[in-house]
């Protein structure tokens, strides 16, 4: 039975990766791997069997390389399918398993052991963890938001603190000071509330403990400062799995988002300070940034990629939020304005998602953060069929025409067939389609991201009649505030 | 109302259903040695504590799994070939051919009697904590819907939609979907039957009852 | 069709009819056996009754009464052939002797209380107060008791064959306390061949442990007397301060069928053969001088040959006197003014002496009531010492005496003297503390107001301490288990048995054994995990300190086989015993845990540990800790030690009662299977019982319920939920929260000063 550094050692040829995804990411993982010359195995649902992925893996996948699972969410059946596959590695993608560390954990440590493309899980693990991450990020200096980094279970401290956050913002000047209250053990937006003032406040902090405690059987709780105006940037950060060398490849800024906080628009890179002027210096702001994205990747000895999410307030207080253990969606917009210098000649045509790849298996880096170069704007957006002007509520029905107009700038990634209508499934995201256009400064990007949308059919009907619904018109109108703080 | 004669008539000339046996997920399969021809019970039990006949074992991460026939009948097909192979979720392992039984009738026909509140969307469905704790605690009939109340929890596309129950006050008399299952838009969620109908429903039953011989 | 007119009186005729159920009798209770001298005697009463109808009869009188002498005869000759499985018959018989054939016989006088016949509450228990009318000299003196048991009714279907049901034995403890409320002695009569196993409220189980506990520490004389002794539903009225016992009744643990039914790992539906439950009975130790042996009881009242039946008037006289002389005895041992007492006591002893002409009243004072409740509780904690084997070195055994002898009065200086004067000292304390805080607030006033001024230097802490790393010293949100089930290095999925409702989705060995502690992340059902999970996971590190692991669990009946079974669960589970005792501490809180371990032949209690039940309860009463009953499992009394076993019900519940009296805090926290004997006393009667969530809990399991009631159960009947719902617990806990939750039920429950009041 091979162990993991055996994996590691075997050269890439041999590999068979799993891919434990659906729709746009796992097509991207099977070029990915098509371009690097390994096998794959692909899964699909009943209810997927129309998706573009399914047809991918059909036409380009070799032997043993599609099944029909129960779900993607059952861990089991792609454990299942892998060993039937013959696989070695496992490519969670983005979404289900990426940052489940139970899962890593599993891939690594079962009978027949594989490769998990994506952290090793005890820096999934570590990271995963909130005040974790908070706590190693104030060890080396990293500025993160104001507040308490573990939680509190004492209520005469937890006015204490509130009360410092609140002077603490009347300090820095803020005309209404806002305190977070979050059960320390929750996640996904449960158990939080915001104090506006100090005297409501023991009252919030009881119910948040009650519930806490109901809830998650542990009644501590995090006190924070609330910022409500800034931007979100991000750090793509990628390291190979000795887990010394991270290099970046930039910032993208990921501010346009829907009313449920979700991204619908993202640039690479983060600001512009030439065209546009910002209150803070902006540079310096990315600089930093990077750096202390970098400094806390080599601190953990991060070994794929990641991301590291910031916040930016208006004064140019950059706070580190969260790190997410995983590809993310939009890794294309920072790799179409990166080039890599490698064995004397230049690449290009990056992709991040391949040397995701590449190093997950074993593979060394092969250059530096000086062979890493920058060119250009990229915008992506994300087309979804949802209605912007409610609440961004999911639209379900069928595609009858998508089409767009190629461009030797632009990019498409989609699981939506163009040849044939497509019914949205009803289980997953309602994501159509990734479009990513580069420009060689912001001018261009943002002309040629409207002359894009402005090209896009996209049509459907569903079961009443309707027709389709779509962000297009929020993408172009919001086009326009592009990187503007 | 509706003519109870015709219908059952119409189910007497084809008292059958065919139930297709899939594997619930991946594994190897092991079939418990039936062939064509043979007879399975359901499960049995008051409580229905017994599982039916064992069918085959479905093998997968060490974790032998048996699958069981769920109604009585009798195999009409089996695919045999399949023995000792891996195969994916759904995968056919036989057909069983079984009679329809009093109950199954009964809720053909209810289905057509009673008023049925449909699927807006193809999406899961449940009953909001309140109403699913009744009727966990006692059973559906115990439950009384009003126009506009809320029922249920549509589920789609990851978020959870609260749904209004429309259509006349009554009691819940038949459920027709189950826990994490995918409905069609348009397919029943629930038989509704008001409370000044009881008396022509309880009547229906009673002739399905009195008219339907099992075999 | 008569061909000859019948030509016997009446009085022959009855006669006739007597024999004719004696030879019934006879041929039912030897079930096969001894067909000859049954022949005989049928062949000899049908030439007799031919003869006598046709009147060819010169003395019919005289041939009658040859008859009976040669009935007489062989059921003599007969009786001595009598084995244990045929006393189970006899007292299973129609024709046996019931409650109220003793009340008419018995007594004097008596009025059924607390329902009649059929119009009962639970018509298979009998309650009366009964009057028994004594003469000395031309003196006549009347003297009240209160008699309870069960009533079999010749057979009769709405006395449900003795089996009493939860309310029938709550009814039984009613009565109990109405007797000690009126100072009357209480005689019970066991006929039954075990509780009626549901669990409807009170439940079977949980009243029979009220019962146990209630008579544990009942303030009246009170004798028992067993014809039919079934195990719980004996005890259930059972515990008393002299118990009798008919020579041909029974008293055991389960009835042969049951235990031929495990024996032979019989599955629902099949029968055990008759050679393998005769050879149960007799291995089993059932009858009346097994028990008189054993010690658990007090003296055997004889019956006639073949046992007693209704017509055997004598027998009544001699089970009179027996009672009297019994109740007369233990009224006797506890007067004060000793010299009369060994003299009187020597008198009514005296088997001689007519107990009907001599007077002894039955009241008592105060005093006697304590000395009497205290000798009765010490005789049970005595019983059964020899039926476990104790390998603590000698040494050790007699140092702990020692040390208990030299540190009980420390003890009781400690807590009960110092305790009370130490919260005033520290109250005084507390006062005088607060007066000094209020003088050093004045004086340094004006200095804090200063300091105050000074914003520079606080800002700055401020955004310090806001921003920069604080300390954290228990972070113990990871690696949270200190033991892991072993099971965890198997790469295997489990399906959890919820999936089918839940649909939880199937767990990874790894994860569910490691990290999930056995709880399924979808649904939250919790497999079994093994007892050591429990004692390195929920006490504090280090802390657990086991005691009496020597006291091994033996083989007192000599049952065949079971040396070698005991031996294997002990190599298994690397103990001694299915129980483990230790001292351990919650967050430096110490407390007396005694672990069942549903891992050793099913958890099951014997003799050894019982006794260790009891050492533990008596340790935690000594030093003054709270008493921890953990029961990972138990699947009720382990029935190849027979009565060994069952004496552990009100021994260990006498520990409990006096451990609980004396000021404890008795917990009980059920997991995974508790059943039977132990739930249905010494767990079933602690105030604050707890269950691990998925846990079953009841009397019996549902192939014994459908054996013995005929009725179908419903799946899950005797989930803790159920339970809870019954009200047979006070709350369900998480396996993963026992620690916190056990810590929180010591503060709470065990208030301020913890456990002792």
């Amino acid at each position: 039975m091979l162990n993991l550094q055996d994996l590691y050692a075997m050269p890439l040829e041999s590999h068979k990766v799993l891919v434990a995804n659906r729709g746009e990411i796992a097509m991207r993982i099977m070029r990915a791997c098509r371009k690097l010359g390994v096998a794959f195995t692909a899964i699909y649902t009943e209810e997927d069997a129309a998706s573009g992925h399914v047809r991918l893996a059909r036409e380009t996948g070799g032997e043993k390389s599609l099944y029909r699972v129960s779900s993607y969410h059952d861990a089991n059946e792609l454990m299942s399918v892998a060993d039937e596959a013959g696989c070695t590695a496992v490519h969670p993608g983005y979404g289900f398993f990426a940052e489940d560390f139970r899962f890593a954990r599993r891939v690594m440590k079962r009978d027949r052991t594989m490769i998990f493309i994506g952290p090793s899980w005890k820096i999934i693990r570590e990271l995963g963890d909130k005040i974790n991450t908070k706590r190693l990020a104030r060890s080396l200096g990293v500025p993160t938001v104001p507040g308490s980094d573990r939680p509190i279970y004492d209520e005469m401290e937890a006015e204490r603190i509130a009360r410092s956050v609140f002077e603490f913002q009347e300090q820095q000047g803020i005309r209404r000071p806002l305190v977070l209250v979050k059960a320390s053990a929750g996640g996904g937006g449960m158990g939080i509330e915001e104090v506006y003032d100090i005297d409501v406040f023991r009252s919030v902090y009881r119910r948040i403990r009650n519930y806490a405690l109901r809830q998650f059987k542990d009644e501590g709780v995090l006190i924070e400062q609330r910022i409500t105006d800034f931007n979100h940037l991000e750090v793509q950060v990628v390291s190979d799995r000795t887990g010394r060398n991270p290099v970046h490849f930039g910032t993208r800024n990921c501010s346009i988002q829907s009313t449920g906080l979700q991204k619908r628009v993202e640039v690479a890179p983060g600001f512009a300070p030439g065209p546009i002027t910002y209150s803070f210096d902006a540079a310096k702001v990315l600089t930093d940034i990077v750096d202390y994205s970098l400094t806390m990747a080599r601190k953990v000895g991060y070994d794929n990629v990641g991301t590291w999410e910031w916040i930016v307030t208006r004064k140019g207080d950059p706070f580190l939020m969260e790190v997410n253990t995983r590809i993310q969606v939009e890794n294309g917009v920072s790799a179409c304005i990166s080039r890599i210098r490698k064995d004397g000649r230049v690449i290009d045509d990056v992709d991040l998602l391949a040397e995701q790849v590449r190093i997950g298996l074993g593979q060394p880096l092969g250059y530096t953060q000086d062979d890493i170069s920058f060119d250009g704007v990229g915008v992506e957006y994300r087309l979804i069929a949802e209605d912007p002007d409610n609440r961004f509520t999911p639209w379900v029905g069928r595609i009858e025409r998508f089409q767009w107009k190629p461009q030797p700038w632009l990019t498409m990634l989609t699981h939506v067939p163009t040849d044939e209508p497509y019914e949205i499934p009803t289980e997953f995201d309602p994501n159509l389609a990734l479009a990513i256009i580069w420009g060689k400064d912001l001018a261009e990007a943002r002309a040629r991201g409207l002359s894009f949308l402005d090209d896009l059919r996209l049509e459907g009907r569903n079961n009443a009649g309707e027709e389709l619904k779509s962000n297009v018109n929020f993408l172009r109108a919001n086009t326009e505030r592009i990187l503007r703080f | 109302m509706i003519n109870i004669s015709e219908l059952l008539e119409e189910i007497k000339a084809s008292p059958f259903r065919e139930i297709t046996v899939r594997t619930p997920h991946t594994g190897r399969v092991t079939f418990a040695g039936l062939a064509q021809g043979q007879e399975v019970l359901g499960p049995q039990g008051q409580w229905k504590e017994r599982p039916g006949t064992l069918l085959a074992t479905l093998e997968r991460e060490r974790n032998p799994k048996p699958i069981c026939a769920t109604e009585k009948g009798v195999i009409d097909r089996i695919y045999n070939e399949l023995e000792g192979q891996f195969v994916e979720a759904g995968t056919a392992l036989m057909v069983i051919r079984h009679m329809l039984t009093r109950d199954e009738v009964e809720y053909l026909i209810l289905k057509k009697a009673l008023h049925l509140f449909l699927a807006p969307e193809r999406a899961k469905y449940y009953f909001t904590p309140e109403v699913d704790k009744k009727i966990r605690a006692a059973d559906a009939h115990s439950v009384v819907v009003r126009d506009g109340m809320e029922l249920m929890i549509m589920s789609r596309m990851k978020r959870e939609v609260p749904l209004h129950y429309s259509g006349p006050e009554g009691v819940i008399y038949a459920v027709y979907f189950k826990y994490n299952e995918n409905i069609d838009a348009g397919a029943p969620l629930i038989g509704v039957c008001p409370q000044d109908q009881l008396p022509a429903i309880q009547d229906v039953i009673m002739r399905v009852r009195t008219e339907w011989t099992e075999k | 069709m008569r061909r000859v007119r019948n030509k016997m009186d009446n009085n022959i005729e009855k006669r006739v009819q007597g024999l004719t159920d004696r030879l019934t009798y006879a041929r039912d209770i030897f079930a096969g056996k001894h067909e000859e001298d049954i022949r005989l005697l049928e062949e000899k009463l049908a030439v007799f009754v031919e003869r006598a109808r046709r009147g060819e009869l010169a003395d019919p009188y005289n041939d009658v009464l040859g008859l009976e002498e040669l009935f007489a005869f062989v059921e003599k000759r007969l009786e001595n052939a009598v084995t244990p499985m045929d006393k189970v018959r006899i007292v299973r018989h129609p024709q046996r002797i019931c409650l109220r054939d003793i009340l008419e016989n018995v007594y004097d006088n008596f009025t059924e209380v607390g329902g009649q016949d059929e119009h009962s509450l639970d018509p298979s228990m009998l309650i009366a107060r009964a009057v028994i009318t004594r003469r000395r000299g031309k003196k006549t003196y009347t003297q009240s008791v209160m008699v309870i048991g069960q009533e079999k009714g010749h057979g009769a279907e709405f006395r449900n064959g003795g089996s009493v049901k939860p309310w029938g034995n709550a009814k039984a403890l009613h009565y109990m306390n109405v007797a000690e409320t009126e100072g009357i002695p209480i005689h019970t009569y066991i006929f039954t061949p075990g509780s009626y196993p549901i669990e409807d409220y009170p439940g079977a189980a949980q009243q029979i442990a009220r019962n146990i506990y209630g008579m544990a520490g009942l303030r009246v004389p009170i004798v028992a007397v067993i014809s039919e002794g079934g195990s719980g539903g004996a005890e259930a009225i059972g515990l008393a301060d002299k118990r009798l016992m008919l020579s041909h009744g029974y008293y055991s643990v389960i009835s042969p069928e049951g235990a031929a039914a495990i024996e032979g790992r019989l599955k629902a539906g099949q029968r055990a053969t008759p050679e393998l439950i005769e050879h149960c009975a007799g291995s089993l130790k059932i009858t009346a001088q097994d028990n008189l042996a054993f010690g658990y009881i007090d003296r055997i009242v004889q019956e006639p040959p073949l046992g007693a039946r209704p017509y055997h008037f004598d027998f009544f006289r001699s089970l009179r006197q027996e009672v009297l002389r019994a109740t007369d005895e233990v009224v006797l041992s506890h007067r004060k003014w000793p010299g009369f007492r060994g003299l009187a006591v020597a008198r009514v002893r005296n088997p001689e002496a007519n107990l009907d002409e001599m007077h002894t009243r039955w009241g008592l004072s105060a005093s006697a009531k304590d000395s009497m409740v205290e000798h009765r509780q010490q005789k049970f904690l005595r019983l059964s010492r020899e039926a476990a084997i104790d390998n603590r070195p000698f040494m050790a055994k007699n140092m702990a005496a020692l040390q208990d002898w030299l540190s009980e009065p420390w003890m009781h200086v400690k807590y009960d003297f110092f305790r009370k004067h130490q919260r005033k000292i520290s109250t005084f304390m507390e006062e005088m503390g607060n007066e000094v805080e209020m003088v050093k607030n004045r004086l340094l006033s004006p200095w804090y107001k200063m300091t105050r001024r000074l914003p520079g230097r606080q800002t700055e802490d401020k955004a310090q301490e806001l921003t920069a790393l604080s300390t954290w010293t228990d972070d113990s949100r990871r690696s949270r288990w200190n033991y892991l089930s072993p099971r965890y290095k198997i790469d295997r999925t489990l399906t959890c048995p919820n999936s089918e409702s839940y649909g939880c989705l199937d767990l990874w060995g790894p994860d569910l054994f490691a990290e999930f502690a056995g709880v399924c992340s979808h649904c939250g059902h919790h497999f079994p995990m093994e007892p050591e999970w429990y004692v390195k996971n929920v006490f504090d590190v280090e802390s657990v300190y086991e005691f009496n692991g020597e006291i091994e669990a033996g083989n007192p009946l000599a049952f065949p086989g079971f040396e070698e079974r005991i031996a294997e669960a002990q190599k298994k589970n690397n103990t001694k015993s299915g129980c483990m005792t230790f001292e351990a501490r919650i967050d430096g809180i110490k407390m007396v845990v005694a672990m069942l371990m549903g891992t050793f032949r099913g958890g099951s209690v014997g003799a050894a540990e019982g006794y260790k039940f009891v050492e533990a309860a008596q340790r935690a009463q000594k030093k003054r800790y709270p008493f921890l009953a953990y029961v990972h499992g138990t699947a009720g009394i382990r029935i190849q030690e027979g009565t060994n076993g069952v004496i552990q019900m009100p021994r260990c519940t006498v520990a409990v009662r006096r451990y609980v009296e004396s000021g404890g805090l008795y917990m009980v926290l059920y997991d995974t299977n508790s059943f039977a004997g132990p739930v249905a006393s010494f767990l079933g009667c602690s105030p604050y019982q707890f269950a691990v969530r998925s846990s079953n809990i009841g009397f019996a399991g549902p192939g014994v319920i459908k054996e013995t009631t005929g009725m179908d159960i419903p799946p899950k009947y005797h989930r803790s939920y159920h339970a809870l719902s019954r009200g047979h617990i006070q709350g369900i806990w998480d396996r993963r929260q026992i620690r916190a939750n056990l810590k929180q039920a010591l503060l709470t429950i065990g208030g301020r000063n913890l456990y002792y009041r």
